[in-house]
C-alpha cells in the first residue's frame, strides 16, 4: 500500500518536473554544427577557420566581398582612393553607422586597430601579414583613414583585419591575456556575441542596430561537435539546423532525408599532390630526404601524366569536386586557369613509360623504376582512399608506392622538414589569389635552421617570382588576371604538385524551418565559410509550427527512473517485514 | 609510518607522471607554431615571434626548468590554443567529466555490488550464469562500439551530442532536465562497461568470503542464510570489491575518454583529444597530470580504506 | 581497457561450478579455434582484387542480401571478406601485444620478487608509477609520437598494460620463495639461477599464462579503441580499422548497420572466447585453498 503511494508521488513528482517549458512562440534560432574548437574570442589572437568566421559575424573589416559576385563593396568604408603613386591610400567611413553599444564606428576606430597592430606584437598574432607593408596609419578626422605603405600594395582591399571599437579596447591592459568575454561583446557585425561555453557552444543575437539592417533571425547559435558525423545525425535530428564539410557519403545519405535540403557548393579549397622537388632552404641549401630523381622535372611531368584524375574524382570525390588544374579554384572566376588543349596533360600511363625511360630511369629486372613514400592524413577520408588508387596508377609505370597515412600533427613534420616524396596537401583560398600565388615563391621556404617556411612544395623558379612581383604591382586588374594566369601556368608546366580536384563544399539544413540562405557567390555558392557573413546574416526562417520535442525519450527515462525506485522501495519494504518477523 | 610511505610514493608518481608529461609530449611530432599558422597568410617573423612568446625557442633543458619551476608555483603553463592558463581551460572542462563519470560510477558500484552479491550467494542458479555471462560479454564489448550502437539504436529518443542544448528555458530546473537528458546515452555505455567488472570482483569477493571459517560456523550454527549473508558475508566481502573499485578507477578514465569522445561531452577526455592536434604541450601535460593525479588519489584512498576498515590489513 | 585485473577473477576452489567454466573455456577455446583457422586460411583464399578498391565494381552501401551476405562498405567492397581479412590483423596485433606486455610483467615480477633490495624497490616503483598512469591515455600519446604501423600499436598497448602482470608474478614469486623447500635449496647451495629456474618458474608460468590469455582479450579491445580513434594502421584492415572506416563515412547517418555489427560482434566474440578460456586455465591452475 505504502509502495504504491509513494511510486504514485514520484511519478507525480517527475511529471511535473519534466513539464516543459511553455515556448508558442519562440525566437528564431539557428543552430550552427561546428566541428572545430574555438581557440579564442579575441580577434587579434583567433586563428582557427571556425573562430574566424563567427569574428566576421561580430566585426565589420574595413571592405567586404559581395555575396552575389565576390566583388569588393562597402564595409565600414564606402569610399577609398589611392594616391597617384599607389604609396598612399585614404578610406572614408562615413557617418551613420554604430557600434552594437550605440557608440558611432569613426576612423579613429580602425587607426586605432592598426596601430595597435603596428605596435603590438601579439596584436600580429592572427593577422599581421596584412600590415607587414604599412609604414603607418592615421585619421586625419573621425571620417578619414589614411595608410602609407612601405611599397605599392595590390591588395589594400583585401585587408581581412576585424576592426575593434576603440572605446572598449584601450582600456584593455594586456591583449595576450584578453579573452574578450565581457559579454555582450560590443561590436559592428550582424551578431552579437553573448554567450562562450568552451566545448560546448557560442551563443550570439541578432544586432539591430546593425549598419545593413538587422537580420532575420533572432540569435545565432554554434554547437560544438567531435565529429561531422555526429553532426550529420544531429541534422537529421533536427538539433541543429545547417551543417558544413561533409564527406561525400555524409552527403549522400542526406538525400532522400525528409525536411532536408543540400547544397552543394564550389569550394574555396583545392587538394593538391606534393612532388618534392629537391626542397631547399632560402638559402639554397638541400633540406629533406626526397627521391633526387624527383628533381627532374621530366619525371614530375610523367607522374602526373600517370594519375587519372577523372578516376579520383569519380571513386573518391564521388563526383563532388572538379578536375584540378591551377592554383585557383574555379569559384574564383576570373582568377582561374585551365590549362589549353595543346598545354593539359592528359592521362597517359604509356606516354608517362616512355618519357620515364627516356629521362634515363629504365624498368628494372623486377619491372620497377624506383620507389616512393606517398605521405597523407590518416583520418582524412580522402587521403586514405586516394592514396590506394594513386599506388595503384604510378605502380602501372613502374614506381611502387609505400603509403605512409599519419596524424595531423606528423603531417606537418613530414611536409615541414622535408621528408616526403609525395605527399597530400590542400589550401583553402581568399578571393584576392596573393596568398596562395605567395606560397610558392622562393621566400617562402624556411630559413637554415628549418623554420620559418610557409610553403610545402618547395617551389622555387625565377620565373615564377618575377611574375609574382609584377602583379603584386600591377593595379590593373586586367593585367594582374593575365600575370596571375601565366603563373599558374607555369606552376602547371613545373609540377612541384598536382592540383588534384576543387572540392565541392558540402552543406545541408534544415529546409522546415528555414526557407532559404544568401550564397557567395549567388550561383553555387556557399553557405557557411564564405568571405563575408551573408550566410548566417540573410538565413530566412519559416513560418513554424510549434515543434514537438522528443517526449518519447522522456518517457523512456521517466519509465526506466521509476522502475528504479519501484525497485528500492519493493525491496527496502520486504527487508524490513521479514527482518521484524524475525528479529 | 605506513600513511606516511603510502603518500610519499604517492607522491613521487606524480612527480614522475610530471617528468615524463614533460619529454613524452614533446616527443610528440609537429611544431605548435606550425600547426597554428597553417592556412594563414604568415611571415617567418610572426613565426619567430610566436615561437618567442611560446618559449619555444629556447633550448630544452631551459623550457623543462621553467616548467618546473613554474610547476612548483601551481602554475601548469599557458594553452597554445586558447591563450589562457591551462588551469582554467582544465577547471572549465572539469566538472561535465566528473558529472559523466561520477553518475555513472554510483550507478555501476550500486548495480554491480547488487548484482555481484545476488549472483554469488545464487550460485549456479539461472540468475548467477545469466549474470555472469552478460558481465563477461559486457566486459568483451568496445565502448566506444556500444555508444555507436546505442545512438543508433535508440534513433531520435536521446540527443547525439553534447552536454546542454542551447535553447533551453534559462532556469535550474529545465537546464537540469536538459542535462539529464543528454546524460542518458553517455552514462549508460560507461555504467555498462565499467559495471561488468565490478560484478564479477563483487561475485568473487563474497565468493571467497563465504568459505570463510565464520560464515560456515555460523550456518553450521542454524542462522537462516538470508541473516547470514546480509549480517557477516556481505559487509566482509564489500570492503575488498570497494577497494578494487578504487584502484581500478584508471578504467573508469580510459572509458570516459571514449565516451567522451563519442558523444562530445564537453569534458577533460575530449579536450584530451583535442589537444593532440596541436600538439598543445602545456595542455596536454595539464591533463595527464590532472588524470593521472585523480588515479593516485583514488588508490591511496583504496589504501587507506583498507588500512582503516580492515584491522587485518595492520598486521600485515 | 586498462589490461585485465587477476584479482577480478579469482578462482573458487573445486566444486561444481568448475565444471561450467570448463565447459565455457571448451567452448571459448574451439571460437578461437575457428577464428585462427579463419585468419589463417581465408586470406589465401580471397581474390586479390575483391579488397582493392581501385577494382572493385559492386555498388557501395549495399545491404546484405545475395550478392554479398553481409552488405558492401563505402567503396562497394564486401563486408564479410573485409571481416575475414581482418581477423588476421586483429588476432596478431592482440597476441602479439599480450605476449610483450606479459613477457614485461613476468620478467619485472620475477626479478622484483627474487632478488629484492634496492632493484625490487625501483622496480616496485616503476610498476605502481604505471599502474597508476591511465593506460589509454598513455598508449593514445606513445602511438601519436611513433610513425604509424602495426608495430607502433603493439608497442603501445604492450608497454602500458604490464603493470598488472608484475604485480601477480612477483606475489606469486615471494610466495614460493617464502616456502621450505626453496629456502631448503638456498641452503643447498642453490644459486639465482637455479632458484629461479627450478622453482619460481615451474609455478609462475600458469599464471603467466592465465595473464597471457586475458591480456589478448583486452589489447584486442585496446587495438580496436586506438584505430576507432584513428590512430591505427589506415592501410591495414583489422576489426577496429573497420570501425573507424564506418565512422569516417558515415554509417551511422547511412543507418548501414550491416557496416557497424559485424565487426565489433567479431571483437566482442573473439575476446569473449580469450576470457573464458583465460578463466578456464585460472580455475584449473589457481592451487586450491
Amino acid at each position: 500500500m505504502r509502495v504504491k503511494l509513494c511510486a504514485l508521488l514520484a511519478t507525480a513528482a517527475t511529471l511535473g518536473l519534466a513539464t516543459p517549458p511553455a515556448t508558442a512562440e519562440g525566437p528564431d534560432i539557428l543552430k550552427v554544427a561546428i566541428v572545430q574548437q574555438i581557440d579564442s574570442m579575441n580577434p587579434f589572437l583567433a586563428v582557427f577557420q571556425s573562430s574566424t568566421e563567427i569574428g566576421r559575424l561580430m566585426y565589420d573589416y574595413l571592405t567586404a566581398y559581395a555575396a552575389d559576385d565576390q566583388r569588393v563593396t562597402e564595409g565600414l568604408a564606402n569610399r577609398w582612393e589611392p594616391s597617384a603613386d599607389k604609396l598612399t591610400w585614404t578610406f572614408t567611413v562615413p557617418k551613420g553607422k554604430a557600434w552594437s553599444d550605440g557608440e558611432p564606428i569613426t576612423a579613429q576606430d580602425v587607426a586605432f586597430t592598426y596601430n595597435l597592430m603596428l605596435t603590438n606584437e601579439v596584436a600580429r598574432t592572427a593577422n599581421g601579414s596584412f600590415v607587414t607593408n604599412f609604414s603607418s596609419v592615421t585619421a586625419t578626422d573621425n571620417q578619414t583613414v589614411v595608410i602609407k605603405t612601405k611599397a605599392p600594395q595590390v591588395t589594400m582591399l583585401a585587408l581581412d583585419i576585424p576592426i575593434v571599437p576603440k572605446h572598449v579596447w584601450e582600456k584593455v591592459g594586456d591583449i595576450k591575456d584578453y579573452a574578450n568575454d565581457q559579454m555582450p561583446v560590443v561590436g559592428s557585425g550582424p551578431f552579437v556575441l553573448t554567450e562562450h561555453v568552451p566545448g560546448q557552444f557560442i551563443k550570439l543575437r541578432v544586432n539591430n542596430t546593425y549598419w545593413r539592417g538587422a537580420a532575420k533571425i533572432d540569435e545565432l547559435h554554434f554547437v560544438y561537435f567531435q565529429n561531422s558525423d555526429a553532426a550529420v545525425q544531429a541534422l537529421g535530428k533536427g538539433e541543429v539546423h545547417l551543417v558544413n564539410r561533409m564527406t561525400p557519403a555524409q552527403f549522400d545519405s542526406l538525400r532522400d532525408k525528409a525536411d532536408v535540403a543540400r547544397n552543394k557548393a564550389q569550394g574555396r579549397r583545392f587538394t593538391e599532390l606534393l612532388i618534392n622537388p629537391g626542397a631547399q632552404t632560402n638559402a639554397g641549401e638541400p633540406i629533406g630526404d626526397g627521391n633526387p630523381a624527383l628533381k627532374d622535372v621530366r619525371v614530375r611531368r610523367a607522374i602526373a601524366q600517370a594519375i587519372d584524375l577523372d578516376a579520383l574524382l569519380q571513386r573518391v570525390s564521388l563526383g563532388y569536386a572538379e578536375k584540378g588544374a591551377g592554383l585557383v579554384p574555379p569559384v574564383f572566376g576570373k582568377w582561374h586557369w585551365q590549362p589549353s588543349p595543346s598545354e593539359e596533360r592528359k592521362f597517359d600511363p604509356a606516354a608517362a613509360n616512355a618519357a620515364l625511360d627516356a629521362a634515363g630511369f629504365p624498368r628494372k629486372a623486377d619491372g620497377t623504376r624506383f620507389s616512393l613514400r606517398l605521405t597523407g592524413r590518416a583520418g582524412r577520408a580522402y587521403d586514405e582512399q586516394a592514396s590506394e588508387f594513386l599506388k595503384r596508377q604510378l605502380g602501372d609505370i613502374g614506381i611502387p608506392l609505400d603509403v605512409r597515412l599519419v596524424s595531423d600533427n606528423q603531417l606537418n613534420e613530414v611536409t615541414t622538414a622535408a621528408t616526403y616524396d609525395l605527399a597530400f596537401s590542400g589550401w583553402a583560398t581568399n578571393i584576392d589569389p596573393d596568398f596562395v600565388l605567395g606560397l610558392h615563391t622562393c621566400a617562402q621556404r624556411p630559413g637554415a635552421d628549418g623554420k620559418g617556411g610557409t610553403t610545402d612544395a618547395y617551389f622555387c623558379d625565377k620565373t615564377y617570382d618575377e611574375l609574382y612581383a609584377r602583379q603584386l604591382s600591377e593595379f590593373d586588374e586586367g593585367k594582374r588576371v593575365e600575370i596571375v594566369k601565366q603563373m599558374q601556368a607555369r606552376f602547371y608546366d613545373q609540377v612541384p604538385s598536382v592540383v588534384l580536384a576543387y572540392d565541392n563544399a558540402l552543406e545541408a539544413y534544415r529546409s522546415d524551418r528555414f526557407a532559404r540562405f544568401t550564397t557567395q557567390p549567388a550561383q553555387g555558392g556557399v553557405i557557411m565559410a564564405q568571405n563575408g557573413m551573408w550566410g548566417y546574416y540573410g538565413a530566412e526562417p519559416v513560418v513554424r509550427a510549434t515543434s514537438a520535442t522528443s517526449w518519447v525519450g522522456w518517457g523512456v527515462l521517466l519509465v526506466g527512473f521509476m522502475a528504479v525506485v519501484l525497485t528500492v522501495m519493493v525491496r527496502t519494504n520486504r527487508r524490513q517485514a521479514t527482518a521484524e518477523e524475525r528479529e | 609510518m605506513r600513511l606516511a610511505g603510502r603518500l610519499g610514493g604517492a607522491a613521487l608518481s606524480l612527480v614522475m607522471v610530471a617528468v615524463l608529461g614533460f619529454f613524452l609530449f614533446r616527443v610528440v611530432p609537429g611544431d605548435p607554431v606550425v600547426s597554428m599558422t597553417r592556412g594563414r597568410p604568415t611571415t617567418a617573423a610572426m613565426q619567430a615571434e610566436l615561437r618567442a612568446q611560446f618559449g619555444l625557442d629556447r633550448p630544452l633543458h631551459e623550457q623543462f626548468f621553467s616548467y618546473v619551476s613554474s610547476l612548483l608555483h601551481g602554475d601548469l603553463g599557458t594553452s597554445f590554443t586558447f591563450r589562457r592558463p591551462v588551469a582554467e581551460v582544465i577547471g572549465e572542462r572539469l566538472g561535465p567529466t566528473v558529472l559523466l563519470v561520477g553518475t555513472a560510477t554510483l550507478i555501476a558500484v550500486g548495480l554491480g555490488l547488487w548484482l555481484g552479491v545476488r549472483a554469488a550467494w545464487r550460485r549456479d542458479s539461472a540468475f548467477d550464469r545469466a549474470t555472469t555471462g552478460v558481465s563477461l560479454t559486457l566486459w568483451a564489448v568496445p565502448t566506444f562500439w556500444l555508444g555507436m550502437l546505442l545512438m543508433m539504436v535508440t534513433g531520435d529518443l536521446f540527443p547525439s551530442r553534447g552536454m546542454r542544448d542551447t535553447d533551453t528555458a534559462p532556469d535550474f530546473v529545465s537546464q537540469a532536465l536538459d542535462v539529464a537528458h543528454h546524460l542518458v546515452l553517455p552514462s549508460i555505455t560507461l555504467v555498462a562497461v565499467v559495471c561488468a567488472e565490478y560484478v564479477l570482483i563483487m561475485r568473487s569477493s563474497l565468493l571467497e568470503e563465504m568459505h570463510a571459517p565464520y560464515l560456515v560456523t555460523a550456518r553450521a550454527k542454524g542462522l537462516r542464510d538470508d541473516l547470514v549473508r546480509r549480517r557477516h558475508a556481505v559487509p566482509n566481502a564489500v570492503l575488498p570489491a570497494i577497494t578494487l573499485v578504487f584502484l581500478r578507477f584508471g578504467l573508469v578514465v580510459a572509458g570516459a575518454i571514449t565516451t567522451e569522445t563519442v558523444f562530445s561531452w564537453p569534458g577533460l577526455g575530449l579536450l584530451f583529444y583535442d589537444a593532440l592536434t596541436g600538439p598543445d604541450y602545456f595542455l596536454l601535460q595539464g591533463l595527464l597530470l590532472v588524470t593521472a593525479g585523480a588515479v593516485v588519489v583514488m588508490n591511496l584512498l583504496a589504501d587507506l580504506l583498507h588500512g582503516v576498515l580492515d584491522p587485518r590489513v595492520k598486521a600485515v | 581497457m586498462n589490461g585485465f585485473n587477476a584479482d577480478g577473477f579469482n578462482a573458487d576452489g573445486f566444486n561444481a561450478a568448475r565444471l561450467l567454466e570448463h565447459k565455457a573455456g571448451v567452448a571459448g577455446a574451439a571460437i578461437l579455434a575457428v577464428a585462427a583457422l579463419v585468419a589463417v586460411v581465408a586470406p589465401l583464399l580471397i581474390p586479390a582484387d575483391a579488397l582493392d578498391v581501385t577494382r572493385v565494381t559492386d555498388p557501395p552501401w549495399q545491404a546484405p542480401g545475395a550478392g554479398h551476405w553481409l552488405g558492401t562498405d563505402h567503396t562497394g567492397r564486401s563486408i564479410a571478406l573485409l571481416m575475414v581479412q581482418g581477423a588476421g590483423t586483429s588476432l596478431f596485433v592482440g597476441l602479439t601485444a599480450a605476449v610483450l606486455a606479459v613477457a614485461i610483467g613476468a620478467l619485472v615480477g620475477v626479478v622484483s620478487g627474487h632478488f629484492g633490495g634496492l632493484l625490487a624497490g625501483a622496480l616496485l616503483r616503476v610498476t605502481d608509477f604505471f599502474l597508476v598512469l591511465p593506460a589509454l591515455v598513455l598508449a593514445i600519446a606513445l602511438s601519436t609520437v611513433l610513425p604509424r604501423g602495426l608495430s607502433t600499436i603493439v608497442l603501445a598497448i604492450g608497454l602500458t598494460s604490464w603493470p598488472s602482470t608484475a604485480r601477480v608474478v612477483r606475489a606469486q614469486t615471494l610466495t614460493i620463495e617464502a616456502r621450505p623447500f626453496v629456502e631448503r635449496a638456498r641452503a643447498l647451495g642453490g644459486g639465482h639461477g637455479h632458484v629461479i629456474a627450478r622453482h619460481v618458474m615451474p609455478s609462475v608460468v600458469p599464471l603467466v599464462l592465465v595473464n597471457a590469455t586475458l591480456a589478448v582479450a583486452s589489447a584486442i579491445v585496446a587495438e580496436s579503441t586506438l584505430a576507432f580513434l584513428g590512430l591505427g594502421d589506415p592501410t591495414r584492415i583489422s576489426w577496429g580499422a573497420l570501425l573507424h572506416q564506418a565512422q569516417l563515412h558515415g554509417a551511422v547517418p547511412q543507418r548501414a548497420w550491416w557496416f557497424l555489427l559485424p565487426p565489433g560482434a567479431a571483437i566482442v566474440v573473439v575476446v569473449l572466447a580469450f576470457t573464458l578460456v583465460g578463466r578456464a586455465l585460472e580455475a584449473v591452475v589457481t592451487p586450491k585453498r
